[in-house]
């Protein structure tokens, strides 16, 4: 295989790769927004959680 | 600037609607930092928003931080001088994160500790005076990293939007753009950063997809290529020959700089490690980031070849030769001004709109987060272990906040008065390094080898200094690097064969420091060896 055969190949394929992981993250990260905000929202959720710290 | 170059540079497809998208876009991105801040009241969710990130979102956020502004420039730049070749650090990029993905190199196990910073490692590790040490060590490389960010940002957006061929819009923009950092990243913290990394990533992906499409689209699948061989021959595509300033060296220093230290020891990515929910989802986080690693190199480095070949073969990019890359002489221009100069007449109206505002988000995500994890760093590893009373949450927080408007101004001092004329990205990898080389062999060390002692630790850590050789006004100043004649010169040791001497270093001292003074054996803490 030639550099430039190599190079092609790896640029085709990570933008293949890159547009389908795009797709998963928009939505799925949407998903996980909702339930951070949601644990953030929840004030029983870790009280001391800056206790053990410095 | 003659007329020639102002009449050159002015001359871009941007326009009113694309003002409109990219100030609606940044709108929206102040208004999340203003909704989100009342989530900001402790530490952990100010700095490591509660540690409630799931996957998707710690992708999104991976992927918003380390594709950067400044990341595109200096890849654009790669790639416009090196071609095809420059393609090696991105391959080494994605398959360095997709090791740490699979084996939790490094973060699984600080993850698991539950720390919020690296140099917290040190303590719980070693001791408190490598804690302090190691802080300093990072917030040195790390502010010195960060010092041409904001020029460098700045350039691309009078680049593409034709203001460069006024002199003074440089400064203004970059006035502007770091009011806006500051104003938002004091706000929020580390959760409206997320949020807005998550926003930043779908504007960003369509436009990078859209516009790399559109690049080949116009410019010729096969053209490009010929374009590269033409121009640059051989070592356009061949990373192993010097021609294209790359190299073996180069390439073994890649592995180490863009393979596992830009994923596993950098801290704003550790950072991210850090805020995610569990270790089991720090490692898919990693997996699916290889991807963004290895994109946010080859899309850039693409965007400097598709610059290189408008410019070299495209009869609407002759005027830019001269400038450039003219047959005889010196360029007259940056080449950094290369790509956005080209993407502003490459591009159409609303896509180069959608496209800025992306840039501008990216700027806007690496700066809030280094801001964030430098001040971050001063305040939890070295102010409040050196205080005698601790430190409460809200005094953290403020002292973060005021730290992060203290870092600001010395990025814009910084950007004013550098006088280096090394790649951006080679002045970032010698900066950061001398951060890294040393805290990559002691993370390692210390985390897998129990023997590893805090004197050794200390020595391993100090040794980074030795990457300052690296940095051109003062491999001038040592005689490093000295004239050949009124244009040329030559470099004894280049900057990576500097690198890779102070890791060797690093892992020589760290280990011998640590046989000849181990801790005693109260102090061995063995439940942080992972």
């Amino acid at each position: 295989m030639t550099w430039e055969l190599l190079w092609k190949v790896v640029l085709v394929s990570t933008i293949g790769l890159f547009a389908l992981m795009s797709l998963f993250v928009t939505f799925l990260g949407a998903r996980d927004i909702k339930r951070l905000i949601r644990k953030l929202e929840d004030p029983t959720e870790d009280p001391q959680q800056d206790s053990h710290h410095g | 600037m003659n007329e020639a170059t102002q009449e050159a540079l002015s001359q871009s497809n941007f326009g009113v609607v694309d003002t409109v998208i990219v100030v609606v876009y940044l709108c929206i991105s102040v208004v999340i930092g203003l909704l989100v801040n009342r989530y900001a009241g402790s530490m952990v969710n100010y700095v490591g928003a509660g540690r409630k990130v799931g996957v998707w979102l710690g992708v999104a956020t991976m992927t918003g931080t380390e594709l950067g502004l400044v990341t595109v420039m200096y890849s654009a730049q790669k790639g416009f001088s090196g071609g095809f070749a420059a393609f090696h650090m991105a391959v080494l990029a994605g398959v360095g994160t997709l090791f740490v993905g699979l084996t939790g190199f490094i973060v699984g196990p600080l993850r698991r500790i539950e720390v919020l910073t690296i140099p917290e490692f040190y303590e719980k590790r070693f001791n408190r005076p490598v804690r302090i040490v190691g802080a300093v060590m990072l917030v040195v490389a790390g502010v010195l990293n960060m010092g041409l960010f904001l020029k460098t940002g700045s350039m691309f957006i009078v680049g593409v939007t034709g203001l460069a061929s006024d002199s003074s819009a440089l400064f203004w923009v970059m006035i502007g753009l770091l009011l806006l950092v500051l104003c938002y990243t004091t706000l929020g913290g580390m959760i409206s950063v997320i949020l807005t990394d998550y926003v930043q990533f779908v504007v960003l992906s369509f436009g990078l997809l859209t516009a790399t499409a559109l690049a080949i689209g116009k410019l010729g699948w096969s053209q490009i290529f010929e374009v590269v061989h033409h121009e640059l021959g051989p070592a356009g595509f061949d990373p192993t020959l010097e021609g294209a300033g790359f190299g073996w060296s180069y390439i073994v220093w890649m592995l180490i700089t863009a393979g596992l230290v830009g994923s596993a020891v950098w801290p704003t990515a550790v950072a991210r490690a850090l805020a995610m929910e569990s270790e089991q989802a720090v490692r898919k986080q990693y997996m699916w980031s290889s991807i963004s690693f290895a994109i946010r190199f080859i899309i850039p480095y693409f965007w400097g070849i598709c610059a290189l070949v408008f410019i070299c073969s495209v009869p609407a990019g002759s005027d830019l030769k001269d400038l450039f890359r003219p047959d005889e002489g010196t360029p007259t221009l940056n080449n950094l001004y290369a790509m956005p100069v080209v993407m502003g007449r490459l591009l159409p109206p609303v896509l180069l709109g959608i496209v800025t505002a992306g840039m501008i988000a990216a700027f806007m995500s690496t700066h809030d987060s280094y801001f964030l994890t430098w001040s971050c760093v001063i305040t939890q590893d070295i102010v409040a272990p050196l205080m005698r009373k601790p430190l409460s949450t809200a005094a953290r927080v403020r002292l973060t906040r005021m730290l992060i408007v203290v870092l600001g101004g010395y990025v814009l001092y910084w950007s004013l008065f550098y006088q280096g004329s090394e790649d951006i990205w080679d002045y970032m990898a010698v900066t950061g390094g001398i951060y890294f080389t040393g805290a990559f062999v002691v993370l390692m060390l210390g985390l897998y080898w129990k023997g590893t002692s805090s004197c050794g630790a200390f020595l391993g850590l100090m040794s980074g200094f030795l990457m300052l050789l690296g940095l051109e006004p003062i491999q001038k100043a040592v005689g490093l690097k000295y004239a050949i004649n009124d244009s040329e010169w030559a470099e004894r040791l280049t900057s990576s064969q500097i690198g890779l001497l102070t890791v060797g270093v690093a892992i020589l001292l760290t280990i011998a420091g640590s046989l000849a003074w181990p801790d005693k054996p109260a102090q061995d803490n063995k439940e942080h060896t992972a």
